[in-house]
């Protein structure tokens, strides 16, 4: 099992779009049509297979929330799917499955967004289900406590039994104390018990304007039937306020943290972690490129040292993501047995020292340069991938035209900007450690 | 990122789908590109099929020897060799591969099934010489340096240890050695502790020079290039490799278990039960291969597969339940996969077998039977969307003497089924007495209320070496 790729997938897409564009600026033909609601429509066709990918961002995830109620943005996610008014409890899967299609969602800090793939037939459908949703949500107690379990068991499998998930979760709640990313996007165990029917119903009326949603849609399709079907069924739901602004910013660290979490293991396991910016920050790129030197491939800096050279872990990775507010830069490794922790932590800081002492080669710059940009294609090969990237893109970096001015954003990277923000976020104040210490708990005998 | 469909359904669903047949709801037929097949003197087989969409070529490569071919005693040698690959050769040490590779944003990966080894490669179009280079060099000359085999070695025996961290990851290796005991699918494909432990040099040495040869060979390259260019330098990059006898891989038909057995593997820190239950399922040729996607579908292949309904949009028992058949050379493991807090673990288990034991007495109806066909042919085109998938896929179909025609051919296969095919294909292969029962939990928590799913309950602690090969076979007749 190696780990040396995991948790870095989305801001690697993200910066890889950005260069790719001037090679497929000819065939990426986006075509845009805001609603009277305010509902931004994003449409690309593509004729490759006869299937469409429809995307819903809605800016509202667990950033949103608050103590008492963490989880509820996801826990919500799961309630759309659980029937509205002209398609009630269990028709909204069992339609759209019947009419060939499936669907899935997922929650962020940030966002929830709803994920639809479907024959081109079954165009009309989907539009129906989305728009019955959004406007007639049911609240349905029973549907509400069975769900409850659903997602219980959700946090059991991404955090009990999973002892990275557990050690993310507390690295999280350590790094941050002020601002609402300390908290786990699926919740804390007690939050999911507790929340209440009008919490629920509060946290749609804020986050589920259709001002506040961003819809996005590529494939067998054209621009004009898209946009006819979202004036029909989408443009007369009405639009409210937006989820009230976040103003918690996070405090500046003043020195390193530290949390252990001890628990039956047999191997141990160490993350670190740097407050780092958000995407619209002007250093998200470099970091994006320093990322890429550090942890991408085999030949990545950590990899070699760590893993290779040292052999003191079985697997690296990490990095960080496109985020609303400040995020972490997050490195995670897993030490091979008998290998202290603390050997690992202090050959990562080596590393980071180098980086942050002297310059990148201009052959790692260009590496880094290459492998974002095979990335971009990749991402680009799937009408799927086009569509996260697009709205991901017009959500976190505000346009998705900066797809555009972030070429040139890109290329004006230097080496002497690696070092800088290197300088800047690997700092020791700035760091939480956490590590999951191995006990060994003895299981009873027969 | 928390996705509402387990990341083990979806799994499951991307099986039903991408290992097996295609077609389209709307369309009135999912035809598979044009593509070239080719035998080199050497008896390699080479396909090429165009795909112009991004400016990336993929390469998929199968060599017809996976770990059932390991010695017995070293079962991880054909995963281990395949890891060697790009860790040193005759022109680059594995320093250098790493280096190239990256530098130009290629990718490359390889390993071990049961039934085969692959290799798969993509690269920006402008690099495909150098792309080409790295990926025959690793193919080609290998040089297992022993530096590089004593460090793979022990990362994974680490990896073990680290897998047997997290129930999910070791489950299936539990299910298939309690499964198929004696049989060569009982066999982990990674190894375990002590297997890995014993390998040496000279036995990945061995298996690569027994059975990496050119008639073993299968290779579909697949993106942004002019089939007649791409197939010169395949030749002229392939031709040389010498032709070489390799003894023929066989795997026996394994027999179903009569009767029922129950193993329990004692995880102390669960606080959910994760479990399989199942018997031997299909081979890949099986003749009702499409009629039991369609039912498997309906069963536990999709969202609101019945099996799903029942565990969780009904019950809230889990987030996520399914099924699938794995199908193989020879018929591979079925199985029903779930996972429920420890109090309802028995709830949950007998939930599953109620679900299995309807699926027996009512069957589907015309209804279920309509939308299941939908949703295949609707779901289907999106896994042949990109060159690699088609690489993939063609890969696939050649090794198990397959054609186009699976994909061709899928859409009037499907829309010809009827109710008497579904009731058919769920008696036949659908287990409903014979049940091998698979749990990982905390056993101080459900060991005594599981106790009742068998005869006799087999335990092992998390702790020990292996996944219970050596648990005695048959000890679960009626």
């Amino acid at each position: 099992m190696k780990t040396h790729n995991v948790r870095r997938c989305v801001g690697l897409i993200l910066c890889s779009c950005v260069l790719m564009l001037s090679a497929t600026a000819q065939n990426f033909d986006v075509k845009t049509h805001t609603l009277k609601n305010g509902m931004k429509v994003l449409v690309q066709e593509d004729h490759t297979i006869p299937n469409v990918a429809l995307y819903i961002f809605y800016r509202i995830g667990s950033r949103n929330e608050r103590p008492g109620t963490t989880g509820i943005s996801h826990f919500f996610e799961h309630m759309m799917f659980n029937g509205a008014k002209k398609y009630g409890p269990g028709e909204f899967d069992r339609t759209m499955e019947a009419a060939g299609g499936s669907n899935n969602a997922y929650t962020s800090r940030d966002v929830t967004v709803y994920q639809d793939w479907f024959p081109r037939s079954a165009l009309d459908l989907i539009f129906d289900l989305e728009a019955d949703r959004i406007e007639n949500l049911g609240f349905d107690p029973k549907i509400i406590a069975s769900e409850r379990g659903v997602v219980a068991s959700e946090r059991r499998s991404s955090v009990d039994a999973s002892n990275f998930g557990i050690l993310f979760e507390q690295l999280y709640a350590t790094a941050f104390s002020a601002h609402p990313y300390q908290w786990p996007v699926v919740g804390w165990m007690v939050d999911i018990d507790n929340w209440t029917m009008d919490d629920l119903k509060h946290h749609f009326e804020m986050g589920y304007s259709p001002s506040n949603a961003t819809m996005v849609v590529v494939g067998d399709i054209t621009a004009e039937e898209i946009f006819q079907r979202a004036e029909k069924t989408l443009e007369p739901i009405p639009s409210h306020a937006p989820p009230p602004k976040i103003t918690t910013a996070e405090p500046a660290q003043v020195g390193e943290r530290r949390v252990t979490v001890s628990k039956f293991a047999q191997l141990p396991i160490v993350m670190m972690a740097w407050h780092v910016p958000e995407a619209a920050s002007p250093d998200f790129y470099a970091l994006n490129l320093l990322e890429t030197i550090l942890l991408d491939g085999q030949s990545s800096r950590l990899y070699q040292r760590v893993v290779d050279k040292d052999q003191l872990a079985i697997g690296i990775g990490g990095g960080f993501g496109a985020t609303l507010d400040p995020t972490l830069f997050t490195i995670t490794a897993q030490p091979k047995a008998g290998i202290e922790p603390q050997k690992v932590e202090n050959a990562v800081y080596e590393e980071l020292e180098r980086a942050r002492k002297s310059a990148v080669s201009d052959a790692e710059l260009e590496k880094a340069r290459n492998i974002v940009l095979a990335n971009f294609y990749r991402q680009m090969s799937t009408i799927n991938g086009r569509a996260n990237t697009l709205g991901t893109y017009e959500v976190f970096f505000g346009d998705y035209h900066k797809l555009f001015t972030a070429v040139d954003n890109y290329n004006k990277v230097t080496k002497e900007d690696l070092q800088r923000v290197a300088q800047k976020y690997f700092a020791d104040k700035n760091r939480t450690v956490a590590t999951l210490v191995p006990e060994k708990e003895e299981a009873p005998k027969q | 990122m928390k996705l509402r469909l387990s990341t083990i359904l979806t799994a499951f669903i991307l099986l039903a789908s991408a290992a097996a047949v295609a077609q389209q709801a709307a369309a009135p037929s999912l035809k598979l590109p044009a593509y070239k097949k080719i035998k080199l003197k050497n008896g390699m087989t080479i396909m090429l099929v165009e795909r112009h969409t991004v400016p990336l070529i993929g390469f998929n490569a199968l060599l017809k020897a996976g770990s059932v071919a390991d010695a017995p005693g070293k079962e991880g040698t054909a995963s281990i060799t395949a890891s060697m690959l790009r860790k040193g050769t005759k022109k680059r040490t594995a320093d250098q591969f790493a280096q190239e590779l990256d530098f130009i944003g290629g990718q490359f990966s390889a390993g071990a099934t049961a039934d085969s080894t692959s290799l798969s490669s993509q690269f920006v179009k402008k690099d495909i010489n150098q792309g080409l280079d790295l990926f025959a060099d690793a193919l080609l000359n290998p040089s297992f340096p022993a530096e590089e085999f004593t460090k793979l070695q022990k990362q994974r025996l680490d990896g073990l240890k680290s897998a047997k961290d997290q129930a999910q990851a070791v489950i299936g290796n539990y299910f298939n050695a309690f499964l198929f005991a004696g049989h060569p699918y009982s066999r982990p494909t990674e190894g375990d502790e002590k297997s890995v432990a014993g390998i040496t040099r000279d036995d990945v040495t061995k298996f690569y020079q027994t059975y990496y040869t050119p008639g073993n060979m299968i290779l579909t390259v697949a993106g942004d290039f002019s089939t007649p260019e791409m197939e010169k330098l395949l030749t002229e990059k392939f031709q040389a490799w010498p032709a070489k006898t390799s003894p023929a891989v066989t795997v026996p038909v394994p027999t179903p278990f009569t009767g029922k057995k129950l193993l329990l593997v004692d995880k102390p820190d669960s606080t959910q039960t994760y479990y399989r239950i199942g018997n031997v399922g299909i081979a890949r040729t099986n003749p009702d291969r499409v009629y039991l996607q369609v039912v498997n579908t309906l069963f536990g292949g999709r969202f609101t597969s019945m099996i799903n309904t029942e565990l969780r949009i009904k019950t809230g028992l889990t987030y996520g339940a399914g099924s699938s058949f794995d199908r193989r050379r020879q018929p591979g493991p079925f199985f029903i996969s779930t996972y429920t807090k420890n109090a309802s673990t028995t709830e949950a288990i007998d939930k599953t077998l109620e679900v299995l034991k309807q699926l027996h007495e009512k069957g589907v109806t015309e209804e279920q039977l309509k939308s299941a066909k939908a949703y295949i042919k609707g779901q289907f085109p999106p896994s042949v969307e990109t060159g690699s998938q088609l690489a993939g896929l063609l890969t696939e179909l050649e090794f198990y003497g397959l054609d186009e025609r699976e994909i061709n051919d899928l859409y009037a296969r499907i829309d010809a089924m009827t109710l008497a095919d579904a009731q058919r294909v769920i008696k036949q292969y659908y287990p409903m007495d014979n049940l091998v029962l698979v749990l990982i939990g905390k056993k101080a928590e459900i060991g005594e209320a599981v106790k009742k799913y068998a005869t006799k309950m087999e335990t092992l602690e998390i702790t020990d070496p292996g996944f219970g090969a050596s648990i005695p076979a048959a000890s679960g007749a009626k």
